[in-house]
Parts: structure tokens; sequence; C-alpha cells
């Protein structure tokens, strides 16, 4: 599924990313733990393809494929979806709006022709019950308004109707409470199937203990500086990261 | 008031920061006009500018009855070489009058866009509200926009605020369409849409949403 093949990476004249090596395959839920600063969030950056990140050697392959050469809407369509930590406010378009225009351009990148606005509305109905978000946000205006759950349970919705074959959590788990954690943990867990893959970012072990990864790896100062299983989680919940 | 609409200001400095009007431009149609409101009268005006138009825009109003309304509502859209320019020059000369403007455009190509509102209010004009907003966004390093409001205000109790802004479509919106898959054309024509629509006048979004999603590409 992907392939990162020691990754450096910049923002400015900072290097953050200090040759990260990673292998996820298909069906495989991966933990990257790791204090503030230690690279988390441009690592999604760089997979998602936003600008002023700047990849200064290595290399990601995704489905074979060079990633980096792909424009962030050709990763989207190519099955690639992150959850925004800081998920943006767009004044002016409805959620509506937004995801008709996401869900038809990557299918027309597939080939296939438009949804009909009618089949369109109930998918989307459907995958907003997923995450218990009530029907009038379809109208809403993208995140404006919202409370931090609520912005993480749009993430959830979104990724749930974009249907993506690699979703990367960046601190999904980040400013919820107990409640809709477990909301947005059972829409993600909705969504695993063996072909399925998912990153999820976090520097706290909350999201972890209702999403079971199957690998966990620990980032510091831009590398990856252990891998293992769930027993990591509960070595960095007793004895911090300080030990690696 | 204003539309929630995000924008990346500029900062103090960058290029297609504020230039002084060229008066050697010769608009190639003029629209001026003088309108008087008397008491209890309201004047509601609407203007589009579409890509391809040079406008000069001359408006002139007196509020001299209390309780005299106007309403302002102006889009404007170049991509090539227009020049619009807006002149208005809102009299409140009576008392208990309300004034609301809303002008945002977009200029992109080498257009050069200014805007000149003056809003006087006279000392017996008290409980005015009195309102104008010009918003722009500026897509090349070619166009130009240059924005003055201005109050003068010679009464007491009266309600006024002026606001303008130049500035970019917003990159963090941009990136976050983008990463959901929408294209970056379709992305900045709902960023258009979304910022012009509080002056799209009611029955003519259709044939605005076309002319963007043209001019988008």
């Amino acid at each position: 599924m992907l392939d990162i093949i020691n990754l450096h990476a910049k923002i400015g004249d900072k290097e953050i990313l200090k040759g990260i090596n990673l292998h996820i395959g298909p069906g495989e839920v991966h933990a990257v733990m790791g204090p503030n600063g230690a690279g988390k969030s441009t690592l999604s950056a760089v997979l998602t393809g936003r600008p002023d990140y700047e990849v200064m050697e290595g290399s990601i392959l995704y489905k074979g494929e060079d990633l980096l050469a792909k424009t962030p809407e050709e990763r989207a369509w190519a099955g690639l979806f992150l959850s925004f930590q800081y998920p943006i406010e767009i004044p002016g378009v409805t959620i509506t709006a937004f995801m008709k225009a996401a869900v038809n351009a990557k299918r027309k990148a597939q080939g296939l022709p438009e949804l009909k606005t009618a089949d369109f509305l109930k998918l989307m109905k459907q995958k907003m019950a997923l995450v218990q978000m009530k029907p009038e946000f379809a109208k809403r205006e993208v995140n404006v308004g919202f409370s931090g759950g609520e912005k993480k349970r749009n993430e959830i919705f979104q990724m749930a109707l974009l249907e993506p074959d690699l979703s990367i959590l960046d601190e999904t788990d980040s400013g919820l409470d107990v409640d809709a954690l477990k909301i947005v943990a059972d829409g993600v867990n909705t969504l695993r199937s063996p072909q399925k893959s998912a990153i999820i970012i976090t520097h706290y072990h909350k999201l972890l203990e209702y999403v079971q990864p199957d690998v966990v790896h620990v980032l510091k100062a831009g590398r990856i500086v252990k891998t293992g299983g769930r027993e990591l989680i509960d070595a960095i919940e007793s004895q911090g990261f300080d030990q690696f | 008031m204003g539309h929630g609409k995000y924008i990346d200001p500029f900062k103090a400095g960058d290029s297609l920061g504020l230039r002084p009007r060229n008066d050697n431009v010769t608009p190639s149609e003029a629209s001026v006009s003088h309108h008087r409101v008397k008491a209890g009268e309201v004047l509601n005006l609407e203007y589009v500018v579409l890509p391809g138009e040079s406008k000069d825009i001359d408006i002139t109003i007196d509020l001299v009855g209390p309780g005299a309304e106007a309403h302002i509502k102006a889009l404007y859209l170049c991509k090539a070489d227009e020049k619009v320019n807006f002149h208005i020059l809102m009299h409140h000369r009576a008392p208990g009058c309300r004034s609301i403007q809303l002008i945002n455009g977009i200029a992109g190509g080498q257009a050069q866009v200014s805007f000149r509102g003056t809003i006087v209010v006279a000392p017996d004009a008290q409980q005015t509200e009195a309102y104008q907003e010009n918003h722009n966004i500026v897509l090349t390093d070619t166009a130009k926009v240059d924005t003055r409001p201005q109050l003068e205000i010679y009464a007491d109790d009266v309600k006024c605020s002026h606001g303008a802004t130049v500035g970019q479509l917003n990159a963090d919106e941009l990136f976050y369409m983008r990463s959901r898959g929408v294209p970056e054309a379709e992305a900045r024509t709902l960023q258009m849409l979304s910022f012009l629509s509080p002056v799209v006048p009611a029955g003519r979004e259709e044939e605005i949403e076309r002319v963007l999603r043209s001019y988008a590409e």
C-alpha cells in the first residue's frame, strides 16, 4: 500500500523529517506516536502534498506509484485521505456542495458517471448517521461555528463518504471528550477492511484503546526510533517518550 | 454586516497593495447617477460588472428626508485589462436615515480597479446608520486594486462603520478542498462564489456561477 523510503522534508529552512522509513501493507493500521515537534504533522502534510513542505530526499510509493509526483487532488482520487488535526472552515460553502464536488471529481477520475443529486443526498445521509451528525449539518457551511467534536466528526464523515484506501488520522483524538471519541472510533472501525489501511498519528493512547493498531511506531526528532506492537503504547503511557 | 469569507490579506509593502488611481484611464462606459431619497423611501441599487467590461460607476445619493434608506450592492469580476472605477458619495442630510453599501469583486489579469467611497453625515443627521464595505480579491501580480473608504461625520449620535480589504483566495481552504479531491479550478470557483454571494442580485445566481466557472478555467 505505502512505502516511505528515507524521507527527508523541510518547511522553510528547517529540516523536520530526517530519514523516515515506513512500510504499510493492505489492511494494516499503524500508529505513529511521538512527542510534540517530532514531525508527526509534517509527515501527514508531505503525504497529502501540502504546499510549503519540501521533500529534500527520499521517495514515497503508494500502490506502486510515485506519490510525490501527484497533486493533492490526484492523491485523493487514488484513495488517500487525511483527517486534519485542525479542520479548515470554509465560509460560504456548504458541506453538501463541498462533498458533492469531491465525490463527483473522484468518480470522474475513476471513469464513473456523476452521482444524481438524490442518490448523493441519500448516500450522504447514511454516512452522516455513521458519526451521529444531525441531517441539518448538510446545509451548514463547512466547519463554520462547529465545536471541536463536531469538526472531528465531520472529518470522519467525509472519510466514510470518500471511502479511502489509506486514511491518515492526524491527532483526531485531540480535543475530544469520551463520547465524541467513541463516536469517531466507531466510525473508523466500521471502515476497517482487509484492503483498507490507516495511519493513526497521535501523542496520546486514548484513540488507540478503541481503534487497535497492528503496528506502533515511535517518531522522535524526525526519525522512527522504535517499531513494535501494542506493548509500545503501554510503555509510552507509563514512561513517556524519553525512554526512546 | 460583512460576509465572513476568509481571505489572506496582503501585508503593507506587497507588490499587489495600494496604488494611486490612474487618472489617464478612459473607461469605455460610464454610469453616472444622482438619487434623492425622501422621507420613508427606500432606494435599492445593484451593479454587476462582468469580465470584459470596463466601467466608471459614479453614484451620488442624498438622503434628504427622515428615515430614508439606501442600499447598494455591487459586484465586479475582471480577468483581462478591464478598468473599473467606483465613486460613491453618500450624503446623510436628515435624521434617522440608513445606508448600507457592500461592494465585492475579484480582479485578475491586468485589471485596474479603484474604489472611492465617502459617507458624509451632516450635523442635523442624528441617529444615522451608515455602513460601507469593500472587499477585493486579487488573483494575479499584475492586477491592481486601490480602495479608499472615507467617513466624514458631523453629527454625534451615529452608528457608522466602513471596512475595506484586499487579499487573495485563502490558501488553507484551497488545500483542504484539494485534499478531498476537489480539483483546483473547482475549489477556486467555490471560493469565489462564496466570496461574491452576498452581492449577487437575486435571480442572477446561476448566471454568475456560469461566468465564474469559465473564469476559473
